[in-house]
């Protein structure tokens, strides 16, 4: 300019506003296009952003008129995208600009609307602006604040928006076809206004309209699969994977994709989806997560394991939240679809949820050496911090840290490290000692327990009676576990202390009223401590058969029959006590009604009638087993036939 | 400034000067109907942090039965002396007319009256006190004006609607900045952003010089546009450089802006806390920033500061007058703020003296340090501030390097990664068939080695009767452009048996002084019937569970065990072998009849190609091309546009196919999804499917470009492979420009030289695979015919596998060191057997060694 004024002595051109704003604003996308290929991309979104704000600012200092407005929307829709681009994180509330971009329109006008909803704005202005040089940069606006209301997910809003775009253009072709989303074929026949080179944009609309498909079909996918429409949900998540979008977003829909197929019932589609997710992003972890679980409802374990510990190795080599974004896109999928089903559907598993699924997993399997390694690290991963190892958001996977410390001591326990095993129950014992009330009265309620309106208290009353039983039950297991660990490692006094010492915890709690059905709430823990004290009765019985003193085994036997009428267990020990005790008839008798009553059941089959036992009570079940059932029977049917014989 | 209330403030040299009218407390003395003007000149006390009165003044006004109010008051320059001083603007009104009078304050507290006027309405509009002292006033959009020089009022001619500044510009004396309604011009430029501000929003600024009475262009001010909104201005700097004006202001507007113009091009903008800014003025703190203080008609005020943005920096509300001097002496200005407040008597009680910076007095608060302490606290503080402000730049800086330098790392990293994949893709997996087409360029037959094309001909029709009859489906011929082309489809069962198929045109007639053989160029072109991408089914059914290995990593496994989502359907496997030659010197014959010839290889499919296969030709037809024929379009390609589907014949889609320069082209995104691509080609390319293959679609977009048929067929959402059959480069150029825009800037596109890089190292395999068979099938031939009893085999299995293959095919020198080896071989085993060879068969050998070398050769050739 300067040079300009030296040359020219005669007075310059006037240069108006219009003509400076649209030079600034192409200037400023120059800039974008090439620095956006650039290593700075945040910084310069950032200064982009401001500078865009203040053209906007300067343009809306002068009364709107009607030459000015295509470049006021234009930098409107540029300044807009900017402040998506520059904040990239999910796009939040009203599009004030939007707002203010159309009553400068109304303005210029000579309407106004102030207030109107945003909807009547759109709807205002779509209908009664009909000048053609503003369809175009309207028309750009339209599918910006489609953006922002899918981000709302006020997919209505959209709807109704795409049908004012399109009945100004074409109404026939509103209608669409047979088993096609309404929305999705609504936005797909808008079309796209083309760009001038005079007013250039930083993103065309026609990458908006792409994103806005992706994002709707994605959206409405998650809303289908969240409501149970699973064939709708699939298809919608099918043609959002066919649509533009990045690695990670296009990771995330096979995920989804995956988990619809499951819910299905077509655990191979499932994988088949998310090994697709992975193949496209391996990042995108929760695929990982999901493919362990689909291989665990398969029954595969040996799969199940290696995701398992592929995902731990993954888990611990990146952090999960390292996703970058593409620098080149200032709108992006990613920032209009976040739901709460998207967010739990991707949930990232935490290293320590992970190593305590392989640990259970593989105790279940009964891998015992394994299922060890993998409690010591989970408890040495304890050691390190609970806040920093363990989510504390109540959607893990994780049990309540007692129960992972049994667990583990059941390991122990089968892999042979009896000593080990007592440590850890210790660590239980000493930990919940405070915790338990001398007595914990469990009541029958003769209200019914489903009313909770006025009774706040009571439910909370409730639950940390609960919790009190939880505490019992969890020390008594401990006390359990040491009892049978003594047992193993011979010290038969030592356990039967034990074991005296469950009991007796156990018997802090006192059941008033008829029964125990009566208490619906409380009345898994309620059985897991009788089955805690069956366990502990036979077990001090035993130890009690081995130091010879007979009687007190068998009144334990009697006992433990008496809390589980039936149990083969028990009622193998009690007959084995009998026949020690020189009582063989009696034992003969018993051993007959036992045989007879209930031929093949078992303590396990029992329990499967009910709920499923804790899996840290599972190997005692399993030590509790009576072991010489064959010589028994043997020399029982002996002493039948002799006395038969005797008798005949 | 029009305060209706009685007190006026101003400041004066650091003092503040307050007027009041007020009644003499001796009212003995005087009748009722006397005035006094007092002044009260306020100094700030460092010491008691308060204003305490100077001194004061009074001036006594004996007015009989009027009403005496001040108008205004300002400080500005006596002419006579060119001191600057206090002066103020009196009414008095008596009935119809009001008198006006403008008294000047001497230092001594004495007034002087300067001038009086009287007029038959009130001043109301832009009353404005300037140098002189003069005044200016607007009444009926008229501008008027009067000098302690003239005394008389006089009027401007000009219309004008406002006058948003008064003030001295360097060169002009006093001017007045003044807004009216626009003149229009007549012309308008046509392009669509040099509507003028005039015209747009239709008034304008001017300005008026006042000693010289001319106008000034507004333009040196500010955009006419702004004349739209501007309330008021402030010019803080005017320059004459080389004649021309440069002016600095600040304006503030009635959309609540304040904004900072300089040579009339708006620099910054700053948006307003409050509504309805009536004024603005500057303030010099000592930090050498520019405030503008800027109060509101509502009694708010606010400070924005000007640094590299204009920011609001501080804001006040119940503001009853903002004073700009040097209260407290420090040498540089500070606000002196004074509130609205019922209660107080006392003048000056509720103040607040502030520069933004170290300087901040406020009256009810009690200062528990000495001044100078407090002030070294405060520059003590400030040099922290700024310390810890540097350290932290600094320390920005060296983030936003190391930012850098990881981005890059990454970059990288990523790139390596990307390339690794590539290349054991590429290895380790052919390319699935997205090729629907296949055209392979064979070989230019020349034929001018015939010597008798009769004779020969009658000889190969012999040998016709030798292949199966139905060899060819049909014979066709298209004229595309200005060439011809010629297209045989052969049997599916007869091409599997070929190889190295071409075509020549051989002319029927006997014209002596020509060679009847015509010169063209032969494709084979392989289509894949209606099959189209777009109706992919997806499978709804459960596919059975496999077993599964759980390497997940790698990505071979997984593409098997998932089939490609377009399952393809069943090839129609029909070939069609073209000849293209140029139409124009055909024409000149009038009639022609061509003879067609198929030229091949056939293999024998008995011991799996080891046996070199033998030459044939056969004929398949004749041709007759007549000029009215061509006249007549009779021959030419018909595209046509049927809703979505594009309808053309097999033959003509081929005859375009066969004309075309083919170009694929691999696109890879590493970010995002390729879907762009298929929307440029269905939107912007205005392409359509073929009906009959739909694989390849014809672009109807009107230009140059028109007739281009594009083929792209993806390989997973990151990655396609884009083919392009254009008439020429420029086609090319156009379409590829055209496409680059359209693409994510990530994505990268790489031309692939004649058929993928999979399918060629393939090929090389074979060759080379072909080359030792051929090496050793002939040894032993030469072993068992010379019955020699060395074991040759052994020794060369041994060779064989301490050479991995794999290792070896992967590279040019590879090839050329697995050559040599093998060379050496076979010199060592020559040397071992130490026999003589028949010439014969030693000539045969040679002959097939070359040949198959001279295959691999072509084939690493085309690979480079």
């Amino acid at each position: 300019m300067k040079r300009r004024r030296g040359t020219e002595p005669e007075p310059e051109p006037e240069r108006g506003c219009l003509r400076a704003w649209a030079a600034h604003s192409r200037a400023l996308v120059g800039q974008w296009m090439t620095a956006r290929c650039g290593g700075e991309a945040r910084q310069v979104r950032r200064q982009q952003r401001d500078e865009f704000r203040e053209l906007l600012l300067s343009i809306r200092g002068l009364p709107a008129a009607l030459p000015t407005l295509p470049l006021e929307l234009t930098v409107l829709y540029n300044s807009l995208l900017f402040t998506v681009g520059a904040s990239d994180s999910a796009i939040k509330g009203e599009a004030e600009g939007i707002r203010q971009g159309l009553l400068r329109v109304l303005e210029a006008c000579g309407a106004c609307g102030q207030d109107l909803g945003m909807e009547e704005l759109w709807q205002k202005v779509l209908q009664e602006v009909t000048m053609e040089e503003l369809q175009a940069p309207l028309h750009r606006l339209g599918a910006l604040q489609a953006a922002w209301w899918l981000a709302a997910s006020r997919l209505g809003s959209v709807a109704g928006l795409f049908q004012l775009m399109s009945t100004a253009e074409d109404p026939g072709r509103a209608h669409c076809s047979e088993g096609q989303n309404k929305l999705l074929s609504m936005i797909k026949a808008w079309q796209v206004p083309p760009e001038g080179a005079s007013l250039p944009l930083v993103q065309s609309a026609k990458d908006l309209k792409e994103i806005l498909c992706t994002a709707a079909a994605f959206l409405q996918g998650l809303q289908e699969l969240e409501a149970g429409n699973f064939p709708t949900a699939l298809s919608l998540l099918q043609e959002a994977a066919g649509g533009f979008c990045s690695k990670n977003i296009l990771a995330q829909i096979y995920t989804c994709l995956g988990c619809c197929s499951l819910r299905m019932g077509k655990p191979q589609t499932a994988l088949q989806h998310l090994k697709r997710a992975l193949q496209v992003d391996f990042q995108c972890l929760p695929a990982l997560s999901h493919v362990a679980a689909v291989y665990h409802e398969l029954g595969e374990t040996d799969a199940e394991m290696q995701a398992l510990t592929l995902l731990y190795e993954a888990l611990g080599k990146n952090p999960p939240a390292a996703a970058s974004s593409s620098p080149y896109f200032l709108m992006q999928t990613e920032l209009l679809v976040h739901t709460p089903v998207l967010t739990s559907l991707l949930r990232h598993h935490h290293p320590s949820e992970v190593k305590y699924l392989l640990a259970q997993r593989c105790l279940q399997d009964g891998r015992v050496a394994d299922a060890v390694e993998h409690y010591l690290d989970f408890l040495s991963l304890l050691q390190e911090g609970l806040q920093q190892q363990v989510p504390l958001d109540g959607s893990s996977a994780l049990p309540r840290i007692p129960v992972v410390f049994l667990e583990a001591a059941s390991a122990l326990e089968q892999a042979g490290r009896h000593q080990d095993a007592i440590t850890v129950c210790e660590e239980v014992i000493s930990r919940t000692t405070d915790l338990i009330p001398r007595v914990v009265r469990v009541e029958e309620r003769l209200e019914q327990p489903e009313c909770p309106l006025p009774g706040a208290g009571l439910a909370g009353g409730l639950l940390s009676q609960k919790e009190s039983l939880c505490c019992l039950a969890w020390r008594a297991a401990g006390y359990l576990h040491q009892g049978w660990a003594w047992a193993k490692l011979g010290e038969s006094k030592e356990a039967v202390t034990q074991f005296s010492r469950c009991l007796s915890d156990l018997l802090r709690v006192q059941l008033h009223g008829s029964g125990i059905k009566q208490i619906e709430n409380l009345q898994a823990e309620v059985e897991v401590l009788q089955k805690i004290r069956l366990l502990s009765l036979i077990g001090r019985g035993t130890q009690f058969l081995e130091l010879g003193r007979h009687k007190e085994a068998l009144l334990d036997f009697q006992h433990s029959l008496q809390i589980s009428p039936g149990d083969q267990a028990a009622a193998s020990y009690l007959v084995q006590a009998l026949w020690k005790l020189n009582r063989k008839q009696e034992a003969a008798a018993q051993w007959q009604k036992f045989s007879q009553g209930s031929p093949g059941e078992d303590g396990r089959q029992q329990q499967g009638q009910g709920r499923p036992l804790p899996l840290y009570l599972v190997s005692c079940l399993e030590q509790a087993m009576f072991p010489h059932s064959e010589p028994l029977a043997r020399s029982i049917q002996d002493y039948l036939g002799a006395a038969a014989q005797d008798t005949s | 400034m029009l305060l209706s209330e009685q007190d006026q403030f101003l400041s004066y040299n650091g003092e503040v000067l307050l007027f009041q009218l007020s009644k003499p407390k001796h009212a003995e003395e005087a009748d009722d109907k006397t005035m006094n003007l007092c002044v009260r000149r306020m100094v700030f006390n460092r010491d008691t942090k308060l204003f305490v009165q100077k001194s004061s003044g009074v001036f006594s006004l004996g007015a009989s039965h009027s009403k005496i109010e001040i108008i205004c008051c300002s400080c500005t320059t006596d002419s006579r002396t060119g001191i600057i001083l206090p002066c103020i603007l009196m009414k008095n009104k008596k009935r119809n007319t009001v008198k006006y009078f403008l008294l000047l304050l001497h230092s001594s507290n004495q007034f002087e009256p300067s001038f009086y006027f009287k007029l038959d309405y009130e001043l109301k509009e832009d009353v404005r006190l300037f140098a002189g002292p003069s005044l200016l006033w607007r009444h009926a959009n008229k501008l008027f004006y009067i000098s302690s020089n003239t005394c008389v009022v006089q009027s401007a001619p000009v219309q004008l609607s406002s006058v948003v500044w008064t003030g001295d510009i360097v060169g002009e004396g006093t001017v007045v900045l003044g807004i009216r309604t626009a003149c229009l011009p007549e012309t308008e430029d046509p392009d669509e952003f040099s509507i003028s501000d005039r015209a747009i929003w239709g008034s304008e600024f001017f300005g008026y010089t006042i000693q010289t009475q001319k106008m000034l262009s507004g333009t040196c001010f500010m955009p006419h546009a702004y004349s739209r909104v501007v309330s008021s201005v402030y010019v803080c700097k005017s320059e004459r450089l080389k004649k021309q004006l440069r002016i600095s202001l600040v304006a503030i507007t009635h959309k609540n802006q304040l904004i900072w113009f300089q040579n009339g091009v708006p620099k910054g903008v700053c948006e307003l806390p409050y509504e309805k800014p009536c004024s603005v003025k500057p303030a010099l703190t000592r930090r050498n920033d520019l405030l503008f203080v800027v109060s509101f008609a509502s009694g708010n005020s606010c400070v924005v500061q000007r640094r590299d943005s204009l920011q609001v920096a501080s804001k006040w509300q119940k503001v009853k007058s903002v004073l700009v001097d040097d209260f407290i002496g420090s040498g540089s200005e500070q606000l002196l703020l004074l509130f609205n407040d019922d209660a107080d008597t006392d003048v000056l009680s509720t103040f607040k003296i502030t520069d933004l910076g170290e300087v901040n007095y406020a009256s009810g608060i009690i200062y528990k340090h000495d001044v100078p302490a407090a002030e070294g606290l405060q520059e003590n503080g400030l040099l922290t501030v700024r310390a810890l402000e540097t350290r932290l730049q600094a320390g920005w800086t060296s983030v936003r390097e190391l930012q850098q330098h990881l981005g890059l790392q990454k970059r990288v990293i990523l790139e390596s990664c990307r390339a690794l994949i590539d290349l054991v893709e590429e290895r380790t997996h052919i390319l699935p068939n997205s090729k629907e087409v296949k055209c392979r360029r064979c070989l230019v037959s020349l034929w001018d080695d015939v010597e008798n094309p009769v004779d020969s001909l009658g000889k190969e029709t012999s040998l016709a009767s030798e292949v199966p009859e139905h060899f060819t489906e049909e014979l066709w011929h298209r004229v595309v452009g200005d060439r011809l082309v010629v297209g045989v489809k052969l049997t599916e069962s007869f091409h599997l048996s070929l190889s190295e198929v071409s075509l020549s045109l051989v002319m029927d007639q006997d014209f002596s002084s020509i060679s009847p053989i015509i010169k063209c160029q032969s494709k084979i072109i392989k289509l894949n019937k209606a099959f189209s991408a777009l109706a992919v089914s997806s499978s709804q059914t459960e596919p059975p569970p496999k077993k599964m290995k759980l390497d997940l990593h790698r990505k071979n496994d997984l593409k098997k065990e998932f089939p490609k989502r377009s399952s393809r359907i069943q090839l129609d496997g029909a070939k069609t072998v073209t000849a293209v030659t140029s139409l124009s010197p055909l024409l000149a014959f009038h009639r022609v009849c061509c003879v067609v010839l198929l030229h091949a290889r056939k293999q024998n499919h008995q011991n799996d190609s080891l046996q070199q296969s033998k030459k044939m030709t056969v004929l398949c037809g004749k041709i007759l091309l007549s000029l009215e024929d061509i006249s007549n379009d009779r021959y030419s390609v018909k595209m046509l546009r049927d809703n979505s589907y594009c309808t053309g014949s097999m033959e003509d889609i081929l005859a375009v196919l066969a004309v075309s320069v083919r170009f694929s082209f691999q696109i890879v995104s590493c970010d995002c999804t390729l879907t762009p691509v298929s929307s440029w080609l269905l939107g912007e390319m205005e392409c359509t499917p073929f009906k009959e293959c739909q694989d390849n679609i014809f672009c109807h977009k009107a230009g140059n470009v028109h007739g281009t048929i594009f083929n792209w067929a993806l390989k997973n959402p990151f990655e396609g492979v884009l083919t392009v059959f254009c008439r020429n480069l420029i086609v090319l150029f156009q379409c590829l420009h055209s496409l680059t825009r359209v693409l994510p800037p990530s994505c990268s596109v790489k031309l692939l030289k004649s058929g993928s890089k999979g399918v060629l190292t393939e090929q090389l395999a074979l060759a080379l695979e072909k080359e030792i068979l051929t090496l050793k099938n002939s040894l032993f031939l030469k072993e068992t015919k010379a019955e020699s009893s060395l074991t040759w085999g052994n020794e060369s299995g041994k060779k064989m596998n301490n050479a991995p293959l794999a290792s070896l095919l992967d590279t040019e020198e590879g090839v050329q060191q697995f050559r040599k080896k093998f060379q050496h071989e076979r010199e060592e085993s020559v040397r071992t057997m130490n026999q003589t060879m028949n010439g014969a068969l030693y000539q045969e050998i040679a002959l097939k060694i070359a040949e198959a070398q001279l295959s691999s050769d072509m084939i690493v050739w085309r690979l480079a």
